[in-house]
């Protein structure tokens, strides 16, 4: 066994993060680390970078017993991990990114540049990258970032590689090519913990795999003994259909347009229509431009030229606050950042879109927003115990909800929603959905950007496919595959 | 209706105001008046506490537009620069003979220009308010010493002289009556209104802020220039006190006025802080220069006094919370 | 090997010449060797500050305390060496690298363990450093008569023609060079103001490099102490007062961003030469000296503007035209 974990706990505050688990990796294994959001995976691979210790249990490295103190440790035992948000440096080379920490030294004590540009270059030769080392990072993309973080692994001699959702913002030919590097690092003995929600990936690239379910061992077995649907019920707890199955609803009249939107460098001939109680899909690779789009229409960034048509009226939208009084919401893809304000209360973030309705002349009205939060908090269920407690206490899908209750308060009749279920488990992906699915019974109307086709064949009546800053078409749902919708985003 | 039972905040303990930032400002400024008054007999005298309201009621003035600056997650340095700028414009004018209110318009619309200029080149460059006020601190102040060169204006119209140094009722100083009254309507603002609300959510995350429609480069252009209105105002009033202006007036103010503010517990990054702390800083620090001039310690003595206090006041609880922690 | 130059070095390399040339069309005697060798010894206590306060911008932070420093270290060995006129002046120089470390060290102590906001903390010791002055000297001056001829001879010694305060700044420079290019150390503190969080990942002790950079600053502001005093036969409590703002400028005009993480060392001289270049010139050209600040500071503004422009990442091309 080339890692071994026994009765692993970790408490914070009084939760059990993670109990008893036992966790064993195989040599030359490509080992999935199964769970939804809180599962617990995420505090285990954080034990193994060193970054907490665990308050139980023992780690056993090839049969020796170690402590991983921190991530200097860990990283000398031959661990290293890829994540999400990747550990890099924009302003530096990649061969900096590289060796960052662990730079080669000449005997007088300073760097040796030459010595680690060769071993740099040799590296991507190996990975057949078509990366320079004196590359800024700041210039890739991010299927470049992720060969550099791999990279980096194999300089470090890493035996033990972690790779959290790897693919989550690749094009299906880097995600092929990852996928190629990822057995090429099995057929040099390394062994892979391979995170990811895309259970197919799952099925098809590893090896074996190990379920958590709220800071436990649910499962561990090999992948040719399990499918899909079981590894869904060990995660979940009960059957779910991935897909909360649509009501039907009647589509009425045209209510939204946009007319030949153009953005320089960013997308052109942009024209599409938004009728009353759809939901309208945008799929495409990462890059493609759809959040550029929704951007320009929400008045974050402008546009050069174009037409937004909302009710037979032309729109001027120069900044969010003229999208919004016209009943247009966008709900950012990056929740925590531009979604909330954490560091204010529940009751303020709620508010937060609806200050000048809550106010009398300038002052604000306290039973005004009371009474709009409580309404809120009632129809999405949202756990808090105080108005005043700071959103960041929170756990994160009620931190969702309650960006989400933002929007709503505003009354819109279109919301835009970005990647609304990206990084989130299967249980919350159907709340959403069914909360969509409310939405527009009751007479919203909803664009969606995302890049789950089960999601856009699911949930969406039409999808628009973009193409470097193009539509290449709009298709019916009920008329097209996954297979073509691949197919144009892909450029063909 | 709605029969929603959940509580604004969580059940009041008199214990919780213990830890709250104000009360332990108003212990420490009552700890001042205490000693000060066993050191002098002086200190209680009505009319000597009344006459040192004038050596920070200018300085009191800027500190109130300052914190909402501080609070949005800026900072502004070139206050001081731009009262000299102000009072020269004010002394300028009256060389030239214009009526007083079109004097004070203009003194007044100097330090609005000087505000307006801070705020669009930090919006539309998207420049760190640190640097560009640290460059408009030297071209401000500059200009100043440009239109004066060597020499000072001494003559400033009847009302300006009354307004620095005159009595409302013979017993309050004007210009302490316009901070009072100021400190009550920027409370107001701050902590009533919804403008306050967004200048709080601003500083809390302005990214979030923007995405949420709060106009972010309007709020923070219009928060410089408030700055630079009331430092042309309290120029006004530091003008009349003086009656003299030099290129160098009010050097090195823009340090005393931010240590009011941040000594008040406004967070220097933004997002947190009150009117009501800054109000008791600034008392707590009149009331400190005032009893060490009484021990004849000499202003030098204040300033470091001044910068030991700022420092551990921040450091002093910081330190004992990791403390504590450490020792959990 | 990363390019020796970058565009931006170049286009400040440029300005400075253009600037240097439209200075002497208008004075011809600037542009003697003798004067523009004045320049550079001019500048050289900008360009060794501004290269120390690189250090603390790259980790993100400023000191805002330098001047206070220098006029305190410079201040303390002064009256030091008036009491002790036998000593020779290494003792000086060393001891007034000393106390500015220790000056430095306290900034650090207070940012990283006090957690003290950067800010709060130098703004805090500019007042209190420059006060101390006050309290050391009794607000009197040590003039040029008090200094030991040792003390003061060094300053003006020129080896090629050139001052020692200009080799100092040379030697400062090929040592901070060498500290940020080619030791782990120096890559260490792009790493940490570049990606704070992904730096603590890497086993970077933040504290540490905190603590290191303010002592470093404060070293050389002991040093700049030191060579101020002895340049100018004087200490007072009123040197280089203002004179941080200066360094600051000259960094990010230099192309160091306040943002961390960013910035040559040549550029950072280039910064400070052009700085110095202006403060030279205005004179040179005749403009009062009442108008130096204002323009100073209207060039400085002009400067960071540009710079922020050309520093603007542009979006991605997403579709081709």
């Amino acid at each position: 066994m080339k890692l071994e974990l026994k009765k692993i706990s970790k408490n914070f505050h009084g939760v059990n993060a993670l109990q008893d688990v036992n966790f064993q990796l195989k040599p030359n294994s490509i080992h999935a680390l199964l769970g939804e959001n809180g599962a617990g995976k995420s505090t285990l691979v954080k034990i193994l970078c060193g970054v907490y210790q665990p308050d139980g249990g023992s780690i056993f490295l090839n049969g020796n017993q170690v402590s991983i103190a921190d991530p200097a440790k860990s990283l000398a035992l031959g661990i290293s991990a890829i994540h999400q948000e990747s550990v890099m440096f924009d302003e530096l080379t990649v061969t900096e990114n590289i060796f960052i920490g662990n730079h080669i030294t000449k005997s007088n004590g300073l760097i040796d540049w030459k010595a680690m540009r060769v071993k740099t270059q040799k590296i991507l030769d190996d990975l057949e990258a078509n990366i320079s080392p004196d590359e800024k990072i700041k210039d890739l993309s991010i299927a470049q970032r992720h060969i550099v973080q791999i990279s980096r692994s194999l300089i470090h001699d890493a035996d033990i590689v972690i790779m959290d959702e790897p693919t989550a913002s690749l094009s299906q030919k880097e995600i092929n090519e990852l996928y190629e590097i990822i057995r090429n690092l099995k057929k040099q003995n390394k062994s892979i913990i391979f995170i990811s929600h895309k259970l197919d990936e799952v099925m098809e690239v590893c090896d074996e795999y190990t379920v958590l379910r709220d800071g436990t061992l649910i499962n561990a077995d090999l992948i040719s003994n399990t499918n899909k649907d079981q590894l869904i019920t060990h995660m979940a707890g009960r059957e779910i259909n991935q897909i909360f199955p649509k009501n039907i609803v009647t589509i009425e009249d045209e209510i939204f347009s946009v007319k030949n939107l153009y953005k320089k460098t960013q997308f052109k001939n942009i024209n599409f229509n938004l009728r009353k109680k759809e939901i309208l899909g945008f799929y495409g690779l990462v890059g493609s431009g759809r959040s550029e789009v929704m951007k320009s229409i929400f008045g974050i960034t402008k546009f050069d030229q174009g037409e937004i048509i909302f009710k037979n009226n032309s729109l001027k939208i120069k900044e969010p606050s003229d999208a919004i009084k016209n009943g247009i919401v966008y709900l950012s893809e990056e929740r925590q950042n531009l979604g909330m304000t954490g560091l204010m209360s529940v009751k303020d973030n709620i508010n937060m879109a609806i200050m000048e309705k809550n106010s009398d002349l300038f002052v604000i009205n306290n039973q005004k927003e009371t009474k709009n939060a409580a309404e809120m908090q009632e129809k999405l269920n949202i756990k808090v115990s105080y108005w005043s407690q700071l959103t960041q206490s929170l756990s994160g899908g009620n931190q969702q909800k309650t960006v989400i209750a933002k929007w709503l308060s505003t009354k819109p009749e279109v919301l835009i929603l970005d990647e609304p279920t990206k990084g989130i488990d299967v249980r919350s992906k159907s709340a959403v959905h069914e909360f969509m699915g409310e939405l527009v019974e009751n007479g919203m109307s909803i664009i969606m950007v995302s890049s789950e086709l089960t999601e856009i064949l699911g949930m969406c009546d039409r999808v628009v496919v973009m193409y470097k800053g193009l539509i290449k078409e709009i298709l019916d749902v009920k008329n097209t595959s996954s297979e073509q919708i691949v197919k144009i985003a892909s450029g063909d | 209706m709605m029969s929603n039972l959940i509580p604004d905040k969580p059940p009041f303990k008199l214990f919780d105001i213990l830890y709250k930032k104000e009360f332990i400002l108003l212990i420490v400024l009552f700890v001042i008046l205490l000693i000060n008054s066993n050191i002098s007999p002086y200190f209680l005298d009505l009319y000597n506490l009344i006459d040192s309201t004038f050596l920070f009621s200018e300085k009191a003035i800027i500190a109130l537009s300052m914190t909402f600056i501080i609070i949005a997650r800026q900072i502004d340095l070139s206050v001081a620069s731009i009262m000299a700028l102000s009072s020269c414009v004010l002394g300028y004018t009256t060389s030239l003979g214009y009526d007083t209110s079109t004097i004070i318009f203009l003194t007044l619309i100097t330090g609005v220009l000087c505000g307006l200029f801070n705020g669009l080149i930090i919006t539309k460059f998207a420049i760190p308010s640190i640097i560009v006020t640290i460059g408009t601190m030297s071209l401000f102040r500059g200009l100043a010493y440009s239109f004066l060169e060597d020499s000072y204006y001494n003559k400033f119209p009847e009302i300006v002289i009354s307004m620095g140094s005159d009595y409302l009722f013979g017993y309050i100083p004007y210009a302490f009556l316009t901070f009072i009254i100021l400190s009550i309507v920027f409370a107001f603002i701050l902590h009533k209104t919804f403008i306050g609300k967004k200048i709080y959510s601003i500083g809390n995350n302005p990214d979030a802020a923007k995405y949420t429609g709060i106009a972010v480069d309007k709020y923070t252009i219009v928060l410089f220039a408030v700055n630079g209105l009331f430092s042309a105002l309290a120029s006004i009033f530091l003008s009349g006190r003086l009656s003299s202006v030099r290129p160098n007036i009010a050097f090195g103010w823009e340090l005393e006025i931010i240590t009011m503010v941040v000594l008040g517990g406004v967070y220097i990054y933004g997002g947190s802080g009150t009117i009501l702390g800054v109000f008791i800083s600034i008392f707590i620090l009149g009331m400190l220069s005032f009893g060490l001039g009484l021990l004849n310690v000499p202003g030098v003595g204040i300033i470091i006094f001044t910068g030991l206090l700022l420092i551990l006041s921040i450091g002093f609880p910081s330190f004992v919370k990791n403390f504590r922690r450490k020792n959990e | 090997m990363k390019k020796l130059l970058t565009n931006r070095d170049v286009i400040l390399f440029l300005i400075i010449l253009i600037g240097v040339i439209a200075v002497g069309i208008a004075n011809p005697f600037f542009v003697k060797p003798s004067s523009l060798s004045d320049v550079l010894t001019d500048t050289s206590i900008l360009i060794i500050l501004a290269l120390s306060q690189m250090i603390v911008i790259l980790i993100r932070a400023i000191d805002l305390s330098v001047a206070s420093n220098l006029a305190l270290s410079g201040m303390l060995i002064s009256l030091l060496s008036t009491l002790h006129p036998e000593l020779p002046v290494i003792y000086f120089i060393i001891l007034s690298c000393i106390i500015g470390t220790f000056l430095g060290l306290l900034n650090g102590v207070s940012i990283a363990i006090l957690k003290v906001p950067f800010i709060v903390t130098t703004l805090g010791t500019l007042s209190i450093y420059r006060g101390l002055i006050y309290f050391v000297s009794d607000g009197k001056q040590v003039y040029s008569h008090e200094f030991s001829d040792d003390f003061l001879s060094l300053i003006h010694h020129k080896f090629l023609s050139l001052s020692f305060l200009f080799w100092m700044a040379v030697i400062v420079f090929i040592i901070i060079y060498v500290l940020l290019n080619h030791t782990k150390f120096g890559r260490n503190l792009y790493t940490l103001g570049g990606n704070p969080e992904a730096a603590k990942y890497i086993g970077i002790n933040e504290n540490k490099y905190i603590i290191l950079a303010y002592s470093i600053s404060g070293f050389f502001a002991g040093l700049c102490g030191y060579l101020w005093v002895a340049r100018y036969s004087v200490a007072s409590t009123q040197i280089a007062i203002g004179f941080e703002l200066t360094v600051i400028s000259a960094c990010v005009v230099g192309g160091i961003s306040v943002m961390g993480g960013v910035g040559t060392v040549v550029g950072c001289v280039l910064g400070a030469m052009l700085i110095g270049l202006i403060r030279n010139a205005l004179p040179a050209v005749d403009i009062s000296q009442f108008w130096q600040l204002a323009i100073s500071g209207a060039i400085i503004l002009i400067a960071i503007i540009i710079n922020t422009k050309t520093e603007q990442r542009k979006e991605k091309t997403i579709m081709v035209e």
